[in-house]
């Protein structure tokens, strides 16, 4: 469980800001098996603001139907879904 | 017999009688009639004949030699009571017809002898479980799991036991005059003979019996209709292929 | 509780009576025999977690709605107007169940408590109280049935990455994992992940198999909710696909509510006869090597080795042999854990209870009995084909200091088959990466 600590701040700003705005909270879900990826972004979604964006970096093949089944069916949006190696990264707002 | 007594030992016995077949009946159509499931709920491992699974339900339903695993005063004091109880009523069919080949055997002081002692164990350890089992029920975590119905039931059961050793112990009636009255009954028209009619032990008996149909009416509706229910519900365990 | 809403819940119980459930209802004497059967009572000593008491919370709104004597003599039977507090102290009690069926085992009269509580969880859900992240991840899953073209490009480029770390594992650069693959004999429903893909790839494609992967996972979190509904759209995602194909057999990875769903359930929520058989991953490995399709090659693993039963494969599917036979080919010490088989203790995470982080500390504190078993066996590996039996041990063994590793058993086989140390894990990236890729 240690991975799960959030990757060092100057790392995630850095990577965010080229990839979309504004990123309120970053979640390093690597390593984690299904269903946890899926989760944790739930579990996280009302600790970012209505409008704000968490972004989430998986390992889990499962979440890249997981995550944007899970939004789809929660009525939240997964902005963008990119993998980085074996990296699987979301940006997921919170709608309401 | 005088009112109360006609009443209690007399006319409530035929209710009784009548609630409980009428109530045993009323609560397997109750079952049937709703329809089962058929998703298998049986447990493994399982019997793969028919009669390796007859064994293992009478196995589970008459010896459950797995609480031993987990319980085993209980088992002990659960197992005593049921034979207690079966004994028990083996024993009042002498009040019907007296057994004959015993009593000609062991002669009347013989057969006198024979039913104190074996009737007075199992009036004795029967009591001695009823009461493991109400004792049990005050304590955590048993108490907060109970209902009133689980102290009612024991209670009734102990009190209905009190009376019969009672009557076993300190009666002074001889059995003769217990089976008049029973053959009364059984020739519905209820009457204690004189020798019961003029001794105090009456009103034990009349509570005897009174009890003894409060909790025979009871029993179909209670919990205890595991009398008829664990034959099936045991079934269920081995429900799976 | 407004009256609408009492009406929502006993209607559920009404709607869900059935001849099982009212014969648990009405023969259970709270004799309590069942508190020391279950893993959660024995180590919380809450009697919100015997199972007695579990299963008596639904018998009072039973009483007091359903039967007579209830309605004349409420108080003898403690019958109770379903109130808000029932209504937590059910979802405390309900949602905590592992369903392992060990109460089952021990009770007198074999009362399912499982059973009583599939009730309750449809109760707590007609309330709008079922668990919070069961309903999403049941939900996602039926979004992702009813989205499957959307994500299926994705998935078909992640299975040529997991193809060529099996053609790196096998060495065969010919190998393959074939997806929606028609005229198949085998449709295989993995979990996602390659650790539940590469294995029995492995060994299907050294037995020489007509085989292909489903595009779904068997994993039901529709079942863990208690929706049957949902339950049931789950698995009928892997039926169609079944029978689309026309395969003859359906193997369920190794998960045991999955094999409980599509081999004891499906059925009868789906009032369908399935036209394929349903087998589990331990059935399939025992009986390959059984007739000879793969032979485990000789020289056994020699570090003892232990083996704990899945309540669903186990107690609840009857595989105990399957998995023991297999075992015994592979290692040459396997110590049985004290008590197994029937009597195993629940591992304390199924029933979804790995997935749910509310449970996170309740079920690492009722795991203490597993841990303290597997302790007792001095084993370095524990092999359990179940991943909710699986996820749940690793992490005891990280709070418990058990120093094992936690594997399956077609990972054990599979490792064997390819000549590795038998508890090598199979996990992604771990083979070189093949030099063609840009």
């Amino acid at each position: 469980m240690a991975k799960e600590k959030a990757k060092s701040k100057q790392e995630a700003s850095e990577k965010t800001e080229k990839t979309a705005g504004k990123v309120d909270l970053e979640l390093d879900l690597r390593g984690l098996m299904c269903p946890l990826p899926m989760v944790r972004v739930s579990q996280n979604i009302n600790k970012v603001p209505v409008g704000g964006v968490i972004r989430a970096v998986a390992t889990d093949p499962g979440s890249l139907a997981d995550i944007p089944s899970w939004a789809r069916t929660t009525g939240n949006e997964v902005l963008k879904t990119e993998r980085d190696g074996k990296d699987i990264i979301f940006l997921v707002k919170r709608v309401k | 017999m005088n009112w109360l007594s006609f009443l209690l030992a007399g006319v409530l016995v035929y209710v009784a009688v009548a609630v409980f077949l009428v109530g045993t009946v009323f609560r397997v159509y109750y079952w049937l009639k709703v329809p089962r499931s058929s998703i298998r709920l049986g447990i493994f491992p399982q019997a793969n004949s028919q009669r390796g699974r007859f064994l293992q339900w009478a196995r589970d339903t008459f010896l459950f030699l797995q609480v031993l695993d987990v319980d085993r005063p209980m088992w002990l004091f659960v197992i005593l009571l049921h034979i207690g109880g079966l004994a028990a009523f083996v024993g009042h069919l002498r009040l019907i017809q007296e057994f004959t080949p015993l009593a000609t055997a062991l002669g009347k002081e013989g057969m006198g002898q024979f039913s104190l002692i074996s009737g007075g164990i199992v009036g004795i350890v029967l009591l001695v479980s009823v009461i493991y089992l109400l004792s049990r029920r005050f304590k955590s975590p048993y108490r907060d799991l109970s209902t009133p119905e689980d102290y009612f039931l024991l209670i009734l059961i102990f009190m209905v036991l009190l009376m019969g050793n009672h009557l076993r112990f300190f009666g002074h009636v001889e059995v003769e005059a217990y089976r008049a009255y029973v053959h009364s009954l059984l020739t519905f028209s209820p009457e204690f003979p004189v020798e019961l009619a003029e001794s105090g032990t009456r009103w034990v008996l009349v509570t005897h019996v009174t009890l003894s149909n409060l909790l025979l009416i009871y029993l179909p509706f209670s919990k205890l209709v595991h009398y008829i229910g664990t034959y099936a519900v045991n079934l269920v365990r081995s429900e799976a292929r | 509780m407004n009256k609408t809403e009492l009406k929502t819940i006993t209607g559920v119980l009404e709607q869900g009576m059935n001849r099982q459930l009212l014969y648990y209802l009405d023969v259970c004497t709270r004799c309590s025999i069942c508190k020391d059967a279950c893993h959660q009572y024995v180590s919380t000593g809450d009697v919100l977690f015997l199972p007695a008491y579990r299963a008596e919370l639904i018998r009072r709104v039973y009483k007091k709605y359903f039967t007579r004597s209830g309605l004349f003599l409420p108080s003898l039977y403690e019958a109770r107007e379903s109130d808000d507090r029932l209504l937590d102290e059910l979802y405390r009690s309900t949602y905590a169940c592992t369903g392992c069926r060990r109460c089952m085992y021990y009770c007198p009269f074999s009362i399912d408590t499982t059973w009583v509580l599939g009730v309750a969880k449809a109760m707590l859900i007609a309330a709008g109280k079922g668990a919070q992240i069961l309903t999403e991840l049941a939900g996602a899953a039926v979004s992702k049935g009813e989205n499957i073209d959307l994500f299926k490009d994705i998935m078909l480029d992640l299975n040529k990455e997991t193809e060529k770390e099996l053609q790196s594992l096998i060495g065969d650069s010919k190998a393959t994992i074939p997806i929606e693959k028609e005229g198949a004999d085998i449709l295989y429903a993995a979990l996602a992940g390659v650790h539940s893909i590469l294995p029995p790839s492995v060994i299907f494609h050294k037995a020489g198999l007509n085989w292909t992967l489903s595009l779904f996972e068997s994993a039901n979190y529709g079942y863990f909710l208690g929706d049957v509904e949902k339950g049931r759209i789950i698995a009928k995602r892997i039926v169609d696909e079944a029978k689309r194909l026309g395969v003859k057999e359906v193997v369920i990875s190794e998960c045991g509510h999955a094999y409980r769903v599509m081999q004891y359930l499906y059925e009868t929520w789906a009032k369908e006869e399935l036209s394929f058989g349903v087998t589990a991953m331990v059935e399939i490995i025992a009986r390959l090597i059984e007739e000879g399709s793969i032979e485990i090659p000789s020289g056994k693993e020699r570090k003892i080795v232990t083996y704990h039963d899945p309540c669903q494969v186990g107690r609840n599917a009857g595989f105990y042999e399957e998995p023991r036979y297999v075992l015994n080919q592979v290692a040459s010490n396997l110590r049985e854990l004290n008590p197994s088989r029937e009597k195993n203790w629940c591992c304390g995470g199924g029933g979804g209870l790995v997935a749910q982080p509310e449970f996170d500390e309740f079920r690492i504190k009722t795991g203490e009995r597993k841990a303290e078993q597997i302790k007792q066996t001095r084993a370095g590996l524990v092999v359990s084909p179940c991943e909710n039996c699986r996820l749940q041990i690793t992490a005891l063994n990280e709070k418990y200091d058990m120093g094992v590793k936690v594997t399956g058993l077609s990972d054990v086989v599979a490792n064997q088959l390819i000549g590795r140390d038998i508890a090598t894990s199979f996990e992604a990236g771990q083979t070189e990466e093949p030099e063609d890729e840009d």
